[in-house]
């Protein structure tokens, strides 16, 4: 059940007016009506690790209680190990469990020792990444006294099964998401309105831009070897958008569902493609992850290592970053994507740059010639990391950079879906601009300034129409979905 | 609050209304939906809604050859007007199978005609008629604009579809008779010799076990036609005794369930000039076949 298909469509349609017009008084009934969704959303995909998600959240609950309760030190600690090797080791297991037992396998291999250890036939289970990260985050938040269990089961369940945002996040915290739900909601117009806008802007961004971007990457990273190095330099540029594009689209879509059910959930994206350096390029994309991993990695470990000045907060930042690679998945490519950015900030934190923040003047209609050339660079940094986080393995990506370096950089390629390359690419530039011009909103579409309804009617179906009449064939799966 | 809520549906249903009717618009206009990824398919299932079938007693379907080679009238003046043509560019015996699971039970025919050749046999089953077989049934035939919104496809390709796609021009039973001028014959296509067996050969075998067995317990007759292929095709030994063996596998897998099997692949009736690629007959050609079809038949259609 996409966000970008009938069924579902068809689910939200019947669960909005449920949620306002039936339960409308009830908080109970509401919070339940929000699990029950939140369940059948889930198990529309695979029915059998709802079971899974179940009872995970249920021990975490528990666990959240008991480590409120107890006054002992090493009790807490306990408990939150029991909390930790839960929810870490049915992450390592699903995630992970295969790909140290072929590395274990090639290692062995590589010093000529044969082994006999089989691989398991694991799937995956949908959002495992994202909502594990809530529950280990609400039982640190109660460790660390920051906030108080709740005592509502329905609540926490529906906290770490909210279905706009338990497939792909963003990773909203407790203290954001819990208070919310213990809260009675009323229907606010304003805040709905505005959920509407973002989800267009989320769904234009997501079949208009990703997936007609996708026709065009998927064919240039299935067969590099026999393409143009201008092709492939197309190809990683194209594919930084639609990753951008598609994620931010997702997440736009997420918080603008949220809103349509009262609730505020957390930004994901700040429109990174016009940070100035690296540092400033995490602070604005996939901040949910981001954030969430400096508070329970990067700072814990800049304090452990705080004596050893610089070279202590290198270390942090590359094992921070090393770390979000490794979250997105089993394989070398993230790893190294990952480490790599770290590598990016070495710079950053030589010059005691890390922390500084670029201002942007709001009122300047377009930026100075300083400010672009950063953004452009930064830009051009991360779009080359993407050719690792791409490929499927790491020799293709190093093969894809040999072929990148060629002198066919300069010749042409051929474009088989020309009308919908074209409309892409105008529309790549229309997201970039009206990005720009809504930099200091939560979103481009957040055009309130404009006070005639009429003319703000004409821009919805502007966008609607370019929706209608250029997606293109296929509908692909959100990227994030297999994180 | 409940004014307010009204509103705002009220507001959804102003940029909600715009959108379904300029989807009506479009089907009125003839834009019709992407079902499948057949264009002819789509076309033909669009011209039985209009055109509603009155279950026919024989039901014909097949790819191509089925297609181009049954000669409508000649059908019908021979078993009445109660026929009907379902074949489609590139059917593969597969799709036949999963497509007369739904078209039997909705029309109820007492015999099904496939015309075919080794072409139906050699590539994987088309998952995309399944978009219009797992739809409902009273949707499928009284809101096909229902497509439009399951499955989605732009407008933009919708269009092109419309323009672009090229089209058989059926007769009324659904067939589609043709002529191809000598000069006009494509001499790749002529020449063009398909490999067979595929990986996908003995899927297809299965498929035609499967159909016989299904249709035998749904007390349909199967007639199974085996089309003439042009002679040059089967010109050295080796193709010759693949052919064959192709022949004698599908004769055993139809009769094996009380079907009916008919070979027509005969050089010295079906000479190179009725062709004009190498399975598909010309109209004269395919009026010479359904005759001899029809003659085998006439025992056996009552």
């Amino acid at each position: 059940m996409l966000f970008n298909s009938i069924p579902f469509a068809l689910f939200f349609s019947l669960f909005f007016l449920s949620y306002w017009v039936l339960f409308d008084k009830h908080l109970t009934l509401q919070n339940l009506l929000i699990l029950a969704g939140s369940y059948l959303f889930y198990a529309w995909w695979d029915p059998r690790f709802l079971l899974l998600l179940f009872g995970s959240s249920l021990l975490n609950y528990f666990l959240g209680l008991a480590i409120h309760r107890s006054g002992k030190e090493k009790t807490r600690n306990f408990l939150l190990g029991v909390g930790l090797v839960q929810g870490l080791g049915c992450l390592a297991f699903f995630k992970y469990f295969n790909f140290f037992i072929q590395s274990f396998i090639s290692a062995f291999s590589a010093l000529r020792i044969r082994s006999d250890i089989t691989t398991l036939n694991i799937i995956l289970p949908l959002g495992i990444s994202f909502y594990t990260f809530r529950t280990l985050s609400y039982l640190l938040d109660i460790k660390r006294r920051k906030i108080e269990p709740t005592r509502d089961w329905i609540v926490f369940l529906s906290y770490v099964s909210f279905f706009p945002c338990i497939i792909s996040g963003p990773i909203d915290r407790p203290e954001t998401l819990i208070p919310q739900l213990e809260k009675r909601r009323v229907f606010n117009y304003g805040q709905a309105s505005d959920g509407m806008r973002q989800i267009l802007w989320g769904l234009f961004k997501k079949i208009i831009i990703a997936d007609n971007c996708a026709v065009f990457t998927s064919g240039t990273f299935d067969h590099y070897t026999a393409l143009p190095a201008s092709a492939l330099l197309a190809g990683i540029f194209l594919y930084t958008i639609q990753i951008y594009a598609d994620f931010s689209g997702y997440s736009d879509m997420a918080i603008g569902l949220s809103s349509l059910l009262g609730f505020k959930i957390t930004r994901n994206f700040n429109f990174p493609f016009f940070a100035q350096n690296i540092a400033d390029f995490w602070r604005r994309w996939h901040i949910s992850l981001t954030s969430w991993l400096t508070d329970y990695v990067f700072t814990p470990l800049a304090i452990y290592f705080r004596d050893y000045g610089k070279a202590g907060l290198i270390a942090a930042i590359l094992i921070n970053f090393t770390a979000i690679g490794i979250w997105h998945g089993p394989n070398l490519t993230f790893v190294l994507f990952g480490f790599l950015h770290g590598c990016y900030y070495i710079p950053l934190i030589l010059r005691g740059e890390m922390n500084k923040k670029e201002k942007m003047r709001k009122d300047r209609l377009l930026p100075t010639p300083a400010a672009f050339g950063k953004m452009a660079g930064t830009f051009t940094l991360v779009m080359f990391t993407f050719v690792i986080f791409r490929a499927d393995t790491l020799s293709q990506a190093f093969s894809y950079y040999g072929s990148l370096f060629s002198p066919s950089l300069f010749s042409r390629f051929a474009i088989t879906e020309k009308v919908n390359t074209l409309v892409t690419l105008a529309c790549i530039v229309l997201m970039l601009l009206a990005e720009w011009f809504q930099r200091d909103k939560q979103h481009a579409l957040q055009i309130d300034f404009i006070t005639q309804f009429p003319f703000r009617a004409l821009i919805y179906f502007g966008l609607i129409l370019i929706i209608l009449f250029f997606s293109p064939t296929i509908n692909a799966d959100f990227i994030y979905f297999k994180f | 609050m409940k004014n307010k809520f009204g509103l705002f549906l009220y507001k959804i249903l102003i940029f909600a209304m715009p959108v379904f009717a300029l989807f009506e618009i479009l089907f009125r206009l003839g834009f019709t939906p992407v079902i499948t990824n057949s264009t002819l398919f789509d076309f033909k299932m669009s011209e039985v809604q209009k055109h509603p079938i009155h279950n026919p007693r024989i039901l014909a379907i097949g790819s191509s050859i089925t297609l181009y080679e049954l000669n409508s009238a000649t059908m019908v003046k021979n078993f009445g007007g109660s026929y009907y043509n379902f074949a489609s560019w590139d059917l593969q015996i597969g799709d036949m199978r999963v497509l007369l699971n739904e078209f039997v039970k909705e029309y109820e025919p007492k015999y099904v005609l496939v015309c075919s050749s080794i072409a139906d046999f050699i590539s994987p089953r088309n998952e995309s008629y399944l978009n219009y077989l797992n739809t409902n049934r009273y949707i499928r035939n009284h809101f096909p604009e229902f497509f439009y919104f399951k499955g989605y496809n732009s407008i933009h390709q919708i269009i092109r579809r419309k323009y672009k796609a090229y089209r058989a021009d059926f007769d009324p039973w659904g067939g589609a008779s043709l002529t191809i001028q000598p000069k006009d014959i494509n001499l790749d296509k002529w020449n063009e010799h398909d490999i067979f067996p595929t990986k996908y050969t003995k899927g297809q075998y299965d498929d035609l076990d499967s159909l016989g067995a299904w249709l035998k317990q749904q007390h349909v007759e199967f007639i199974f036609a085996q089309a003439p292929i042009k002679a040059s095709y089967t010109n050295t030994l080796l193709s010759k005794q693949i052919i064959e063996s192709h022949f004698d596998k599908c004769k055993s897998i139809v009769e094996a369930h009380g079907g009916v099997y008919l070979n027509y692949c005969n050089t010295t009736i079906f000479t190179d000039s009725l062709f004009f690629d190498q399975y598909h007959l010309q109209a004269a050609g395919g009026a010479i076949l359904t005759n001899e079809i029809v003659t085998a038949l006439k025992g056996i259609i009552k």
